[in-house]
């Protein structure tokens, strides 16, 4: 198996937490002896339990609520609903609105009509969680179920019942759409269009910790403290003062270690807002803790999409345009961070397309609304291009490996501007593609293919190309977009008497190894070791203002702001060692515990002293401010495009339609690599929730009742280790330009391009049979009846 | 309704007296402050709440608190000695097996079960083995790897580990 990390020439001959080494993670010694601080695991005294009872129907209008029974229950303390709610806060904040939405009152309990099963309409409060629970029962809501809509494209049809009616005459919230050209011309001078209606199901990020939150509010000093469960403590921290109509400087958010977040942990919950509004009537730590059925049902959900999609093509494969208009499910309200926008951002992924258009029509059904996930709107759309070019290489003959090359950007056509606008900044996507094609064996298998094997089964290559947006565009993009939030990271660090540098960020742990990857760059700008340095994340009341962890954006952004307060705390340090020493700044550098001279190896002095020397202020030069710490602030110039190609071999039952995927490989550009274990864990990871929406994953809802059906793990079934096909990871590293020290974002490529590259393994192996695949996931079922019925099949 | 317990936890005598209704997960969390036992999900699917309890590996949010009446538990907060992690946790380090951790205890406790129960699995019964308890971040490739390297360079050292604590049923 090929790594990054197992390539030796990378490695050789370098510090031990230097820039580009696996160095062992800061977070792991805590974690693995069970000493993580989860949300859960705070526990102030006398906290009290918060439990929320939800609506059961998926459209209702709330008759009557009595809480009567309920708050004569022994241990219970308090009890919310609707109306008080609505007296003591605002509505929730979208951070990252839809462009072009009318803002949707979402308040934290719902008011008159409840718009999808799960949303909170009444919270109690109790001395203990099951007391909490118990009184739950005892809550008597009468309501009147309205008729529902839980199909997308249904909810777009005229008669559809309106969600929102006092808003919006549809359900449609917003649409808008981005282009160039005139793709109408080229489609119709093209010699052959592909097209094709392509759904994606919907799934759930499903943290395997879910939500949570303990607030505590002390009236004296007008602070309250919510440690929570989030990937965004100083954004979480100014929408929760918007809710609760404080100041910002009155809340304090802090997030310790964080199970998992996938983009679901992002933006202010109702269970948020409703323990805080608890704690500050009863002047008591308030804790909710969810359950893995609200999870389910009240956390956001991802993806659901439907993409009609289309390419026009000359007689040589030369693509002439491409467009995409597509639906995208956000549920029953605007969820705290938009939907799956990202889709038009790379509609026309790696290939040059000088014509294009794609337009996304933003829906409202009575479902839990859809959130960010893992990708946002990249698999979805990357599954609609990669099935149609597969198929435009059956029409003309032409080896899909070709056909994929032949439209590929070059080097020298980048950076490039896409239809959309984006800014495609630097790469080499064919190589990656002849890597994988190498790999995975294409050649010998293209000159025989569909050839059954010994055990009956007919074996398919199948390849999925990509670019992948990584970081969040820049401020002023995001303005135009009515983003709540900018595009920088920012980082404080100040020298300790111990010799060492505290690290101070605003980024939460939740898995992507931030404490590690930023003090090996601390250790790297400034010179010293890495376990001299000790990040502390996710405090709001410690950490400059910054963004969060989100859109593979972390190190991006961060590395930029790392670097510049490294330096600046450097040449502090180096003045005052001179000052010391008697020598000039110039002769010296940091290397490890000590300022030496570069020269003169006896001319030294310990770090420690420095740092002494200026935190007292005893012993520096006249005219130096004591202290020594840096804050920095940084926001890169645009986004950088990772980029790869996947390819699966896939065998399967031409009877059953049963079928194993045997082998993935994945070929990646990550820019320059910080620490390659971390990479090549993150892009596995991805990879497994990328192989879990292809293969198993998608939440179904029944549409007589609206009922999500498959609301628990025992019906949900994201991939155990049982299950993951094997994976051979490849690697190039082409630095961006737009990014410090070139590093492009990793969190997010491997849920990209699963879902096509096993369609298209499959329908390769099936060609004979006419088979077309055009929804995710991918499942046995779906295979045997595309082998079975020719309804919906397009032949070729 | 209260119920009395009277149970041997990390090698440490405790007596309780819980609620009826108390599942062992929040037992250990709640009233004992081991918060290294996670909950996922409450119903015995997501694995985040293993434990070992007389030797097995048990999924504490489907046992009842009084049912620890006279076993021996050992939860992930046992494994490390003072300043050092032991060779499992070590192996997971150095492999890179976690990444948000929240699912760690899980599978640290799994595989210590496997061990106390003298198993010694290939690489395909690991993966089978540790089937019960999900991960969400790593895609499980170095959790095999560590829980694997384990076996291997500690063959000894993983039994030695288990009957320290005096986990075995006396
Ligand atoms: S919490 Fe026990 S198995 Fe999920
Ligand atoms: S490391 Fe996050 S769930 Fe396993």
């Amino acid at each position: 198996m090929t790594t990054l990390e197992s390539s030796p020439e990378r490695t050789a001959g370098r510090r031990p937490g230097a820039l580009g080494v696996s160095v062992a993670r800061k977070e792991d010694e805590r974690l693995l002896r069970g000493d993580g601080q989860f949300t859960d695991d705070v526990d102030p005294a006398r906290v009290l339990y918060m439990a929320v009872a939800r609506c059961p129907y998926p459209h209702a209008r709330i008759v009557r609520v009595d809480t009567s029974a309920a708050e004569r229950l022994e241990g219970v303390q308090h009890v919310l609903s609707g109306p008080e709610v609505q007296r003591l806060s605002e509505p929730l904040g979208v951070l990252r609105p839809v462009p072009g939405a009318p803002r949707l009152p979402y308040y934290a309990l719902a008011q008159d009509v409840a718009t999808h099963e799960g949303q909170p309409v009444v919270s109690i409060v109790a001395t203990s969680r099951h007391l909490a629970e118990d009184a739950l029962e005892l809550v008597d809501v009468e309501y009147q179920p309205l008729p529902h809509v839980v199909d997308v494209l249904a909810a777009l049809e005229p008669d559809a019942p309106v969600l929102h009616p006092s808003v919006l005459g549809s359900n449609l919230l917003a649409s808008n759409s981005d282009g160039r050209g005139d793709p109408a011309a080229r489609f119709a001078e093209a010699d052959v269009v592909v097209e094709g209606r392509f759904r994606i199901g919907r799934v759930t990020a499903l943290p395997m910790e879910t939500r949570g939150v303990v607030a505590q509010w002390r009236p004296g000093a007008r602070e309250l403290t919510v440690h929570c469960s989030t990937q965004v403590p100083h954004l979480i921290r100014k929408q929760l003062a918007e809710s609760l109509r404080l100041r910002e400087s009155e809340v304090r958010a802090i997030a310790s270690d964080v199970g998992g977040g996938f983009g679901l942990k992002l933006g202010v919950f109702p269970e948020d807002v409703l323990a805080c509004l608890h704690a500050m009537a009863l002047h008591r730590p308030v804790k909710w803790s969810e359950d893995r059925g609200e999870h389910f049902r009240a956390s956001t959900h991802g993806r659901e999409s439907v993409h009609d999609y289309r390419i026009a093509a000359d007689a040589d494969g030369r693509i002439l345009a491409m467009t995409d208009v597509y639906a995208t499910d956000i549920g029953g309200w605007n969820s705290p961070f938009g939907s799956a926008q990202l889709s038009s951002v790379v509609f026309n992924g790696p290939y040059k397309v000088e014509d294009g258009y794609t337009e996304r029509r933003v829906t409202l059904t009575n479902k839990t609304p859809v959130g960010a996930y893992r990708g946002y709107g990249q698999p979805e759309v990357n599954f609609a291009y990669e099935r149609l070019m597969d198929r435009l290489a059956r029409r003309l003959r032409m080896d899909p490996v070709e056909l994929r090359a032949r439209n590929m950007l070059k080097p020298a056509d980048l950076p490039w501007v896409n239809p959309a606008g984006a800014v495609y900044d630097s790469g080499d996507y064919e190589r990656c593609l002849r890597m994988a094609a190498e790999r995975i064996g294409w050649a010998e298998h293209r000159a025989a293919p569909r050839r059954p094997r010994a055990d009956g089964r007919l074996v398919g290559i199948g390849f999925s190309s990509f670019v992948e947006r990584t970081g969040y565009a820049s401020s002023r993009f995001l303005a135009k977009r009515g983003s709540q939030f900018g595009a920088h990271e920012s980082i404080t660090l100040r020298a300790n008497r111990s010799g060492g540098i505290d690290a101070y960020t605003g980024v939460s742990t939740i898995g992507q190894s931030s404490e590690t990857a930023f003090a090996q760059l601390v250790a790297e700008v400034f010179g010293t070791d890495y376990d001299a340095v000790t990040v502390h994340v996710g405090d709001t009341a410690a950490s400059p203002l910054n963004t969060g962890s989100f859109a593979s954006r972390t190190m991006i952004a961060a590395a930029g702001a790392i670097r510049e307060a490294s330096e600046q705390l450097a040449r502090k340090t180096l003045r005052l060692a001179a000052f010391r020493l008697e020598v000039q700044p110039e002769e010296l550098e940091i290397a490890g515990p000590l300022v030496r001279h570069r020269t003169e190896p006896g001319v030294a002095v310990p770090l420690a002293e420095v740092y002494s020397a200026a935190i007292t202020g005893q012993g520096i030069p006249p005219g130096e401010d004591p202290g020594l710490e840096a804050t920095s602030h940084f926001e890169p110039s645009d986004a950088a495009y990772s980029f790869g190609t996947a390819a699966a071999l896939v065998a399967v039952d031409p009877e059953t339609g049963e079928f194993g995927v045997e082998r993935f490989v994945l070929v990646h550009d990550a820019g320059t690599v910080v620490n390659p274990k971390i990479v090549d864990g993150q892009v596995r990871g991805a990879l497994a929730q990328g192989f879990g929406a292809a293969l198993t994953e998608e939440l179904r809802y029944d549409a007589e009742t609206g009922q999500l059906v498959n609301g628990s793990m025992v019906d949900y079934f994201p991939p155990t280790a049982a299950d993951l096909p094997p994976v051979e990871l490849l690697h190039t590293e082409v630095p961006s330009p737009v990014t410090p020290f070139g590093i492009r974002g990793v969190g997010e490529v491997g849920t990209i391009p699963p879902g096509a590259a096993i369609a298209n393994a499959i329908c390769e192996a099936l060609a004979d049979h006419g088979v077309e695949l055009d929804s995710l996931p991918v499942t046995p079922e779906k295979v045997w009846r595309a082998l079975t019925s020719d309804k919906g099949v397009e032949q070729w | 309704m209260n119920v009395e317990v009277e149970t041997m936890v990390n090698g440490k005598l405790v007596h309780a007296s819980v609620p009826a209704r108390l599942h062992v997960a929040d037992f250990l969390r709640q009233h004992l402050g081991l918060t290294g036992t996670h909950v996922g999900c409450e119903q015995g699917s997501c694995g985040m709440c293993t434990v070992m309890v007389d030797g097995e590996a048990v999924k504490s949010c489907l046992m009842l608190a009084c049912q620890l009446d006279g076993r021996h538990v050992r939860t992930v907060e046992s494994l490390a000695e003072d300043d050092r992690l032991s060779p499992l946790q070590q192996a997971f380090k150095e492999e890179h097996a976690l990444q948000c951790g929240f699912c760690s205890p899980g599978f640290l406790m799994t595989a210590t079960a496997l061990a106390y129960q003298g198993k010694r699995p290939c690489r395909a019964e690991i993966r089978e083995e540790i089937a019960g308890v999900l991960c969400r971040c790593t895609g499980y490739e170095n959790v095999v790897t560590a829980i694997e390297r384990w076996f291997a360079e500690h063959p000894q050292g993983a039994r030695e580990d288990e009957t320290a604590d005096g986990a075995r049923t006396a």
